[in-house]
């Protein structure tokens, strides 16, 4: 809590209270509890910011308006959203206090920073919790499980949710301190983009040693050629082990490249093993 | 299947849909997390964790990015470990009866988020009064909505199902569930493909063979090969970040890789 003393440090009367704080950084879990697809997340959004608000517009009328604006559209990956949320609250705090001075303010520009945030936030996101952490995080996991450890769920949980729950509260904390000046610099900077570049490139690792490990496909197909039996299994390892399972990820890899839909492969993989195991070539 | 066991395992489709509702996304509401869980509820954590590792790979490329609903990983993973345990199925069977429920699923996820709007005009009337406790039971009505869903989704199928799909099964003939068996083996490959999709750029599609031949060749396993990415990743990151714009970053990443192969 080091910092938030220096967060509270900055303005002498900041709305970011340790108090406030805890309660906002509670507040950003249920972000998709009343999701609708409309507005998505945008009661999420607008419960996270009501600590703050509650302190900065006691009064119904200014609450109202406030809350209206945090009730727009608004939809990113929910273990980032604190950033968001953070920036959020310091913008609030800055408008109301120009305003005060007697300053013209619109409001309305906080939902479009609020907007222009939440795409490319949700793309680093999806990225780097859905396309590696948790990968990596359940590749480990299941290859542990399915020796039926308890080990393999447990290491699965640590490994996505320690980073998961740092990124959360260190993303409050940031958001707020340094509004949206942090991302932004963050994103000229090349930070972000070589952070998911190299993020990408270890799931990567771990998905084609996944395709190697996961994917189980073989023939019990022979070929009888002039009373000689060839056994098919045993030409295709002789020219690459597990070749059958790593031309099958790549050709349903090209099936989805089509635009073909993943429900549609899905069963398509199941009438073909079924046909196959028919026919008698699996 | 006790009726008791059966509210257990519908009390744990709601925890499984608030995860990523409620709680934030602690992944509670994969397989590899609600298989074990499922297990324990029957008595036979054993079970639930191998189905949980299986189901996991399967559906390892379903996850819910953007706004669509994905196929419910909750009320398949949990209905499939249980009809797993109390029917003594194998795992290609289970696997199989997975994903239509999870299809199912999928429908009452879709009604929940088309519901929810009439809790989204709930909060909409609570800020026309500047009444912040108003979008405070907004947000926990969505939430109801979602848990009563799922508690019931899984408790009527824990219920109905167990005693119909023993019977069910036996009924599938050897062939089919032989193929089945075999598609179970596949199906990781759908996956693995989407994950591919997701990761996939220009420059970085050599470094899904790194893993490939780590495994496939050398037979390092699944915790080697993240270490060996690991330290590629670092390596790059570290000659990639001093200083450079954006642009000139990744322009760069490639020829470093290259080299990089080069002295490996």
């Amino acid at each position: 809590m080091g910092n938030l003393n220096q967060i509270n440090g900055t303005a002498e009367d900041s709305v970011m209270t340790k108090e406030i704080f805890k309660k906002t950084f509670w507040r950003t879990f249920p972000l998709q509890a009343c999701f609708c697809y409309e507005r998505m997340q945008n009661v999420g959004f607008a419960y996270q910011m009501i600590p703050a608000l509650k302190k900065l517009y006691p009064d119904k009328k200014d609450a109202s308006q406030a809350l209206k604006r945090h009730l727009a559209i608004f939809n990113t990956t929910p273990c980032v959203v604190s950033f968001i949320t953070g920036a959020a609250i310091a913008m609030e705090e800055k408008f109301k206090k120009a305003r005060e001075n007697g300053e013209e303010c619109d409001e309305e520009s906080i939902n479009a920073v609020k907007t222009a945030l939440m795409g490319p936030l949700a793309g680093i996101g999806d990225s780097f919790f859905w396309g590696t952490l948790r990968i990596i995080a359940a590749g480990i996991g299941a290859s542990l499980a399915a020796q039926g450890t308890i080990l393999g769920p447990l290491v699965f949980f640590l490994l996505y949710n320690i980073p998961h729950l740092l990124v959360r509260y260190q993303g409050l904390k940031l958001g707020y301190k340094s509004g949206v000046s942090f991302l932004e610099n963050m994103a000229q900077g090349g930070v972000i983009a070589l952070l998911t570049d190299v993020a990408k490139i270890l799931g990567l690792v771990v998905v084609g040693s996944m395709c190697a490990s996961m994917v189980a496909l073989s023939t019990p197909l022979v070929i009888t050629i002039d009373g000689a039996s060839v056994v098919l299994q045993d030409v295709f390892d002789s020219i690459l082990p597990n070749i059958l399972p790593l031309g099958l990820t790549f050709a349903i890899y090209k099936l989805l490249q089509k635009g073909i839909k993943t429900t549609t492969v899905l069963w398509g993989i199941i009438l073909l093993g079924i046909l196959g195991s028919v026919i008698g070539i699996f | 299947m006790s009726v008791i066991q059966a509210v257990l395992l519908g009390l744990l489709g709601g925890l499984g849909i608030w995860d990523s509702r409620v709680m934030g996304l602690w992944m509670f509401e994969r397989p590899l997390l609600l298989g074990p869980l499922a297990g324990l509820i029957l008595g036979d954590l054993q079970t639930g964790i191998i189905l949980g590792a299986s189901l996991e790979l399967v559906m390892m490329g379903v996850v819910g990015i953007g706004s669509a609903t994905p196929p419910d990983t909750v009320s398949g993973s949990i209905l499939a470990t249980a009809f797993a345990i109390t029917s003594n199925l194998d795992v290609s069977a289970a696997v199989a009866l997975a994903l239509p429920i999870a299809t199912l699923g999928q429908l009452v996820g879709i009604l929940v988020r088309t519901g929810n709007a009439f809790f989204v005009s709930k909060a909409d009337k609570a800020a026309e009064r500047g009444d912040y406790s108003g979008i405070d039971r907004a947000l926990w009505g969505g939430a109801a909505l979602f848990f009563v869903s799922y508690f019931l989704l899984v408790f009527t199928g824990a219920l109905l199902g167990s005693a119909v799909i023993g019977q069910f099964v036996d009924m599938i003939p050897e062939s089919v569930s032989n193929g089945l068996s075999v598609a179970s083996g596949m199906l990781p490959a759908l996956g693995i493909a989407i994950l591919m999709q997701l990761l996939f750029n220009k420059k970085n599609v050599a470094f899904f063979f790194v893993g490939w031949v780590l495994t496939a060749l050398i037979g390092v396993d699944t915790v080697g090969a993240a270490v060996v990415g690991t330290t590629i990743a670092y390596i790059i990151f570290q000659y990639a970040k001093d200083g450079k714009p954006a642009a000139a970053v990744s322009a760069e990443q490639g020829e470093l890789s290259d080299d990089l192969g080069g002295e490996l």
